[in-house]
């Protein structure tokens, strides 16, 4: 199984929930985060703005579904026509093993 | 060393902290979410036939589920604790009721206590 952390630009959450809802991925934790990336924040005049709200999604999947995952966030998340500065980053890690509480089973060991 | 990545019920912190600090790994940090699992049946859903509100349910059906209020509990544990506080946290969180959450379990390479400096398995002894 691999879990997927993207970082997206807030506006652009809804519409990439509703991708993966609809690619068959229901599962998401969403969580509110502030980052930079290595453009080292949005510079206006003389103020620099190094922690631009973002928002982070957190899912797992398994590894066969993993390319499609990607493929659907990058689709979803890109703005304008060839994509933008801030558009986010899509992380990929591996996960050993998998558990629902609520049957207190292993639902997939590597 | 091992990172448990597990997925809670807000009101069932209190169980896990106090499971945890028993399992010998007293050490975690949590942050508040938003989340929604495989999400077959939408209590919004439910609700809104009952009251006969269709028109409300042709407009929820676009979105999926919504999303509810979850703990993020991240723990990094060596490995021969893993089991350990795997099943503290299963039983402490255990209800049987789809929505008890999720853990999953991620391999560390490394880890370092910024106060002393000490490295992987030293960074982590608590006692």
């Amino acid at each position: 199984m691999a879990m997927i952390q993207t970082v997206v630009r807030p506006e652009r959450v809804h519409a990439v929930m509703k991708a993966l809802l609809d690619a068959g991925f229901p599962a998401v934790t969403k969580m509110d985060v502030f980052g930079r990336g290595k453009q080292r924040g949005l510079k206006v005049g003389e103020i620099t703005y190094d922690e631009l709200p973002k928002e982070m999604l957190m899912l797992v999947v398994d590894d066969a579904d993993k390319d499609l995952v990607i493929e659907t966030i990058i689709k979803s998340a890109r703005t304008g026509a060839r994509g933008a500065y801030g558009d986010g980053k899509i992380f990929v890690l591996p996960v050993e093993a998998s558990y629902t509480v609520s049957s207190g089973t292993l639902d997939g060991a590597k | 060393m091992k990172q448990i990545v597990a997925i809670l019920r807000v009101d069932a912190m209190n169980r896990t902290k106090a499971a945890l600090v028993q399992a010998g790994v007293a050490g975690f940090f949590a942050r508040k979410v938003l989340g929604r699992g495989k999400g077959r049946v939408d209590f919004r859903v439910a609700y809104a036939a009952e009251a006969g509100r269709d028109e409300a349910i042709a407009h929820l059906k676009d979105d999926g589920p919504m999303l509810l209020p979850k703990r993020l509990v991240h723990v990094v544990v060596p490995d021969e604790k893993v089991q350990l506080a795997v099943s503290a946290i299963i039983e402490a969180n255990r209800t049987g009721q789809p929505g008890d959450g999720r853990i999953f379990v991620l391999p560390v390479t490394d880890t370092v206590r910024i106060r002393t400096g000490e490295r992987a398995e030293a960074a982590l002894r608590e006692d």
